[in-house]
C-alpha cells in the first residue's frame, strides 16, 4: 500500500511552497530594481564614449536592443540619467526612453521621454513648476527647459498629441506613484518649455550651476 | 483562491480522524485567515487607487488653471523665428509648364538666423534655375555635385556670408537652406522648374503640392557609422526622424509640420498663385479644384489668379482645363533647340474604343491605408472609395480587402466571389475601418502581390483571370524605393492601381508605384470627387490595356522613357525625345496591341517651316530640353530599381544633371554672396520653417507608453505570502498549545 505523506508534512510542503513563491516574488522585484539601478551606470559609459567619437549609437552592452541618445538632468530632484532610444517595456526597464514618434529636441514639436514611476522617474513626483530641466545630446547640443505644466492624464481617454502641441519636452511616468497595479490608466505628465537657444546657454549656466 | 483549492486537494487521506482534524483546521483557522488577508490586501490597493483618482482631479484642475497660463507666459522664445511668403506663377503653353517659385524668408527675431525649409514639389519637376535675392542684390545659383555644394554652403555660412542651398531629398521633396539672415531681413530664393501637363480622359491638369503629410519611417533605428555621421548628421532643425535600417535618410525627409490653426487665423505660410495658360486650342472650361480662382481671357490665352489673393499652403493646388468637345488633340509635338541639339515632347492619343470590355473574370484586391496619417477627411474618402468600387463589382468577379496600419489584416482568407452576401459583409468591414497607428505598407503590399490562386473548385474557368490591386493610401512613407523594388520583383500578372487620398498625398509615390505596377494612378482630394474619380478608375479597370507600345525611330533618336508603359482608356503616349543635331523630319509609326488587336498610327513630323495639319505642334518651346533631361534622369534612376549598378547610374545622372543644370539626387543648387555680412561674435540661430498642417487631417496622436514596473506588486505579493505562512504557523502553534 502506497504510504501517503502525513498531514503535517503536507502543511510543511505547502508552507515551503508559499515561502518559496513569496521569496521568488520579492527576488524578482529586487531584480527589477537592481536592473534599473545598475543599467544607467553602463549606459552612462556608453554615452560618454559616443560623445567622444562621432560614431553613434554605441550600445551599453553587446546584446542590448537600445542605446543612449542623450542625457536628462532635473537638478532639483536629482535626476541625472542617460536617455535611451525607444519607449517599449524592455527599454524602460533600463532607463528613461525617448519616443521615436515624437520630435527631436531642438526641433518643432514635442519631445517625449518616459520613465518608470517606481524606478527612474520616481523623483518626478517632487518636481515643481518653474524648475529647470536640461537635456543633452541627440545632436550633441545642450538644451534648457523650464517646467511649466504638470498634469495627470488618463491614458485610456487621451493620447499624446504631437501635432497640435507647443514645442517642448514632455516627461511621462505612471500615476499614482505608489500604486500596485502596473497597468493603471493614469499618467503623470510634466511639460517643460524650451527656455533658451544654444547660444545663450553659457549665460544661463552661470545662474543655474548644474 | 488558488491556495484554497490546493488545500482541499489532500482530502482523500487514509485516516478518517486525521481528515476531520484537517477539515476543522481548514475551515476554522486557515480560511478565515486567508479571507482576512485578502480583504486587507484588496482594501489597501483599492484605497490607493481611490486616492489616486481624487488626486488626479485635483491636479488636473490645477494644471488647467495655473499651468496653462504658464505655457504662454512671457519669456518663452517663439518657435518659428522665420516667416515665409511664397509666390508661384505657372506659365503653361501646350503640354509644357514653366513654373516660377519664390520663397521669401523673413527673420522676425532679433538674432542672425539660418532657415531650413523642407518643401514639396511635383515629382516630375525639372528644377533648372535658382537665384537668391537680398534687397536689390541678386546671386545666381550654380549646380554642383551634392557634397561639393554642401561644403561650399557650410563654409560660407561659417564665414558669415549670405548663402543659399537647395537639395533634392526625394523627387518630390526638397530642402532650402538660407544662411545669415540679419534680424528683420527678407531673403528670397527663386526657383524655376519645368514639368509636363497631365493629359487624361480629354482633360488637362497641373498639380502643385504646397504641404506634405509627414512620412512614416518604418524599420529599426540603425547605428550610424563614421561615414554616415559625416554625410548626414542628425539635424533636429532639418527633420524629426532618426535613420532606420529601412530609411537611412529619415532625418532629411521628415520636415516639420506646424500645428493646426484656427480658420480665423492668418495663414502660417501664405502663398500667392497666378497662372497664364495658352493651349493654342479653344477651351471649354478652366477651373481650380480646391481654390477659388478668377479667370481673365484674351483670345486663347487665360490668366488665373486666386480670389482673395493669398491662400494658406495646406493642400495641393490643382488647375484643371478642358478643350471644347471634339477639340481634344490626338497628336502633338513640342520642340526646342538647345546647343545645336533638337529636343521634342511627343504626345499621341490612341483612339478610344469604349465598346471593348474585359471578358476575363477579375480578381480585385483592395488595399486600404488606415494609418494615423489618414485620420480626418482622408479615411472617409478612402472608405467611400472602396464602398463605391464594391458596388461596381460584377457577380463573376472575385475580391478581397486588406487594411493596414502598424499591422495588416485581410477581410477574407482568400478572395471571395462578389455575391451579395460577401459584398455586404465587406461593406460592413469598410464601415468600421478607423485610422490609427503606423504605416507598415510593405507587408500589406507583399500580401496583396502574393496571390493565392482563387479557389477554382466552384468555377474551373476562374483559373485564368485578371488580377487587379487597388491601393488606396496617402503614400506617407519614407521607404518608397524598397516598395518599388518589391513591386517590380513580385508583380507577375497582377496590375497595381494607386488611389492617392487626402489634401497632401505623396503623389510621386502614387505615380511611380502605378508605373512600375503597370496600372494607373488617381487622385482624390475631396469627398465629393470620390464618385466621379472611382467611376473613371473602374471603367479603366474594365477595359483592356494597350500593351507592347513601340515607336519606330531613327537610330539617332534617344527617347525616354525607354519602354512605353501600358496605357489604359483615354491615356496618351507621352515621350521625351532627343533628335540629335538635325531637326526631326519625316514620319514615325506608333504601334501597340489592345485586346489582341494591333493598332498603328503614323505621325508626320512637322517640317521646320510648315506646321502640320494636326492641332498645331508648337515649335520653339522653352523647357522641352529640360523635360527630356529630367525624364532621362528618372529613367536612369528606374534602372536602379531593376538592379543596375548604382555607381554607373550615378555617373550617368551626374552627367545629364550637370550638362542641363538640373537639380537631382546627386546635384544641388548653391548661391553664395561673396560679402561677409554677419559680424564676428554674433551667433547664428538655426530655425526650421514648418509646413502648414494638411487641410482636414486629424491631429497626429500616439498612446502614452506604459511606465510602471511590476516590481511593487511583486514585492507586496511576496511579503503577503510570507505573512500568510507566518500567521499559519503561529495559529497552529496556538492550536497545539490549547
Amino acid at each position: 500500500m502506497p504510504s501517503l505523506p502525513k498531514v503535517e508534512n503536507w502543511r510543511d510542503v505547502l508552507a515551503l511552497c508559499l515561502v518559496l513563491l513569496g521569496l521568488q516574488q520579492i527576488g524578482s522585484a529586487g531584480l527589477i530594481k537592481a536592473k534599473a539601478a545598475v543599467a544607467p551606470l553602463l549606459i552612462d559609459r556608453a554615452w560618454a564614449r559616443s560623445l567622444e567619437s562621432s560614431e553613434r549609437p554605441i550600445k551599453p552592452w553587446p546584446w542590448a536592443d537600445t542605446w543612449p541618445v542623450g542625457k536628462l538632468q532635473v537638478p532639483s530632484v536629482a535626476i541625472n540619467l542617460p536617455v535611451l532610444y525607444g519607449d517599449s517595456g524592455n527599454v524602460l526597464a533600463f532607463g528613461p526612453g525617448y519616443s521615436p514618434r515624437s520630435s527631436l529636441p531642438g526641433g518643432v514639436g514635442l519631445t517625449v521621454i518616459s520613465g518608470h514611476r517606481d524606478t527612474h522617474f520616481a523623483p518626478l513626483a517632487d518636481v515643481a513648476v518653474d524648475e529647470m530641466v536640461r537635456l543633452e545630446g541627440f545632436d550633441g547640443a545642450q538644451r534648457l527647459f523650464r517646467v511649466s505644466n504638470i498634469r495627470v492624464v488618463n491614458a485610456h481617454s487621451e493620447q499624446i498629441n504631437i501635432g497640435d502641441a507647443d514645442s517642448g519636452l514632455l516627461l511621462v511616468t505612471c500615476y499614482p506613484f505608489d500604486a500596485l497595479s502596473a497597468n493603471g490608466p493614469l499618467r503623470y505628465v510634466v511639460f517643460a518649455e524650451p527656455l533658451m537657444s544654444e547660444s545663450n546657454l553659457s549665460q544661463v549656466r552661470e545662474s543655474y550651476p548644474f | 483562491m488558488r491556495n484554497c483549492a490546493l488545500l482541499y486537494w489532500p482530502i482523500p487521506v487514509s485516516s478518517p480522524s486525521r481528515s476531520v482534524t484537517l477539515l476543522v483546521w481548514l475551515y476554522f483557522r486557515c480560511l478565515p485567515l486567508l479571507a482576512a488577508a485578502t480583504i486587507v490586501f484588496s482594501v489597501l490597493s483599492a484605497s490607493v487607487v481611490q486616492s489616486a483618482q481624487e488626486m488626479n482631479e485635483q491636479v488636473s484642475a490645477q494644471g488647467q488653471g495655473a499651468g496653462h497660463l504658464l505655457l504662454h507666459s512671457a519669456g518663452s522664445t517663439p518657435i518659428a523665428a522665420l516667416a515665409t511668403e511664397t509666390r508661384v506663377h505657372f506659365d503653361i503653353s501646350g503640354l509644357v509648364a514653366v513654373v516660377e517659385l519664390e520663397q521669401t524668408f523673413i527673420n522676425t527675431s532679433t538674432q542672425w538666423a539660418e532657415g531650413v525649409y523642407g518643401f514639396p514639389l511635383p515629382g516630375t519637376a525639372a528644377v533648372r534655375y535658382m537665384e537668391m535675392t537680398v534687397g536689390d542684390r541678386r546671386v545666381i545659383g550654380k549646380v554642383r555635385e551634392r557634397q561639393e555644394a554642401r561644403k561650399r554652403y557650410e563654409k560660407a555660412k561659417q564665414a558669415g556670408k549670405k548663402a543659399s542651398l537647395v537639395e533634392q531629398q526625394r523627387p518630390n521633396l526638397f530642402t532650402s537652406r538660407i544662411a545669415n539672415i540679419a534680424p528683420g531681413e527678407r531673403v528670397t530664393v527663386k526657383l524655376e522648374y519645368v514639368q509636363s501637363v497631365d493629359y487624361r480622359a480629354g482633360e488637362f491638369s497641373l498639380r502643385f503640392p504646397m504641404t506634405l503629410t509627414p512620412r512614416y519611417i518604418p524599420g529599426e533605428p540603425v547605428s550610424i557609422d563614421a561615414e554616415m555621421a559625416q554625410t548626414q548628421q542628425i539635424d533636429p532643425v532639418q527633420g524629426w526622424g532618426l535613420p532606420t535600417d529601412q530609411v537611412v535618410d529619415a532625418n532629411r525627409i521628415t520636415p516639420y509640420v506646424a500645428p493646426h490653426r484656427d480658420p480665423g487665423e492668418s495663414p502660417l505660410n501664405p502663398a500667392v498663385i497666378t497662372a497664364s495658360l495658352d493651349m493654342g486650342l479653344p477651351l471649354a472650361e478652366v477651373s481650380s479644384l480646391y481654390h477659388e480662382v478668377r479667370l481673365q481671357r484674351d483670345e486663347q490665352r487665360y490668366s488665373v489668379e486666386l480670389v482673395g489673393g493669398v491662400t494658406e499652403m495646406d493642400r495641393d493646388f490643382v488647375l484643371h482645363w478642358r478643350p471644347v468637345v471634339g477639340g481634344q488633340p490626338k497628336v502633338a509635338l513640342f520642340t526646342e533647340e538647345v546647343d545645336d541639339q533638337h529636343y521634342g515632347l511627343l504626345m499621341v492619343l490612341p483612339p478610344i474604343r469604349s465598346e471593348t470590355r474585359v471578358k476575363m473574370p477579375r480578381e480585385v484586391i483592395f488595399v486600404v491605408d488606415t494609418s494615423g496619417s489618414m485620420g480626418g477627411v482622408a479615411i472617409d474618402q478612402a472608405k467611400l472609395s472602396v464602398s463605391k468600387a464594391l458596388q461596381r463589382l460584377g457577380r463573376d468577379d472575385y475580391f478581397n480587402i486588406i487594411e493596414f496600419n502598424s499591422t495588416h489584416r485581410k477581410l477574407y482568407q482568400r478572395p471571395m466571389r462578389a455575391t451579395r452576401h460577401y459584398v455586404q459583409r465587406a461593406q460592413e468591414f469598410v464601415r468600421q475601418l478607423q485610422a490609427s497607428g503606423g504605416t507598415e505598407m510593405m507587408p500589406a503590399l507583399l500580401d496583396a502581390l502574393h496571390s493565392p490562386a482563387v479557389e477554382s473548385s466552384d468555377n474551373p474557368a476562374v483559373a485564368e483571370h485578371l488580377r487587379q490591386i487597388i491601393f488606396i493610401t496617402d503614400g506617407a512613407v519614407g521607404n518608397e524605393s524598397a516598395l518599388y523594388n518589391e513591386i517590380a520583383a513580385r508583380l507577375g500578372d497582377s496590375r497595381l492601381f494607386t488611389v492617392g487620398i487626402g489634401s497632401a498625398p505623396n503623389s510621386w509615390f502614387m505615380r511611380k508605384a502605378a508605373d512600375i505596377g503597370r496600372g494607373t494612378h488617381t487622385h482624390i482630394g475631396a469627398t465629393d470627387e470620390v464618385g466621379q474619380k472611382m467611376d473613371h478608375l473602374l471603367s479603366q479597370l474594365q477595359q483592356p490595356a494597350m500593351i507592347d507600345i513601340a515607336v519606330s525611330w531613327q537610330d539617332s533618336v534617344e527617347s525616354w522613357p525607354e519602354f512605353v508603359p501600358d496605357l489604359y482608356a483615354q491615356e496618351p503616349v507621352i515621350l521625351a525625345l532627343r533628335f540629335g543635331d538635325a531637326p526631326p523630319v519625316g514620319e514615325l509609326e506608333v504601334t501597340g496591341t489592345r485586346a489582341g488587336q494591333s493598332w498603328k498610327q503614323v505621325v508626320s513630323l512637322p517640317d521646320s517651316n510648315a506646321p502640320a495639319a494636326e492641332p498645331n505642334p508648337i515649335a520653339g518651346h522653352s523647357g522641352v530640353a529640360s523635360l527630356w533631361a529630367r525624364r532621362k534622369i528618372e529613367g536612369l534612376l528606374d534602372q536602379k530599381v531593376l538592379g543596375a549598378d548604382p555607381d554607373q547610374i550615378k555617373a550617368q545622372v551626374l552627367d545629364v544633371a550637370l550638362t542641363h543644370q538640373l537639380l537631382s539626387p546627386y546635384t544641388s543648387f548653391v548661391a553664395i554672396e561673396e560679402i561677409v555680412v554677419r559680424p564676428d561674435g554674433s551667433g547664428l540661430h538655426r530655425s526650421a520653417v514648418p509646413n502648414s498642417a494638411p487641410h482636414g487631417q486629424a491631429a497626429q496622436v500616439f498612446a502614452y507608453p506604459r511606465t510602471a514596473t511590476t516590481g511593487p506588486a511583486r514585492l507586496y505579493l511576496g511579503l503577503l505570502l510570507l505573512f500568510v505562512v507566518l500567521m499559519a504557523r503561529v495559529m497552529r502553534q496556538e492550536g497545539r498549545d490549547a
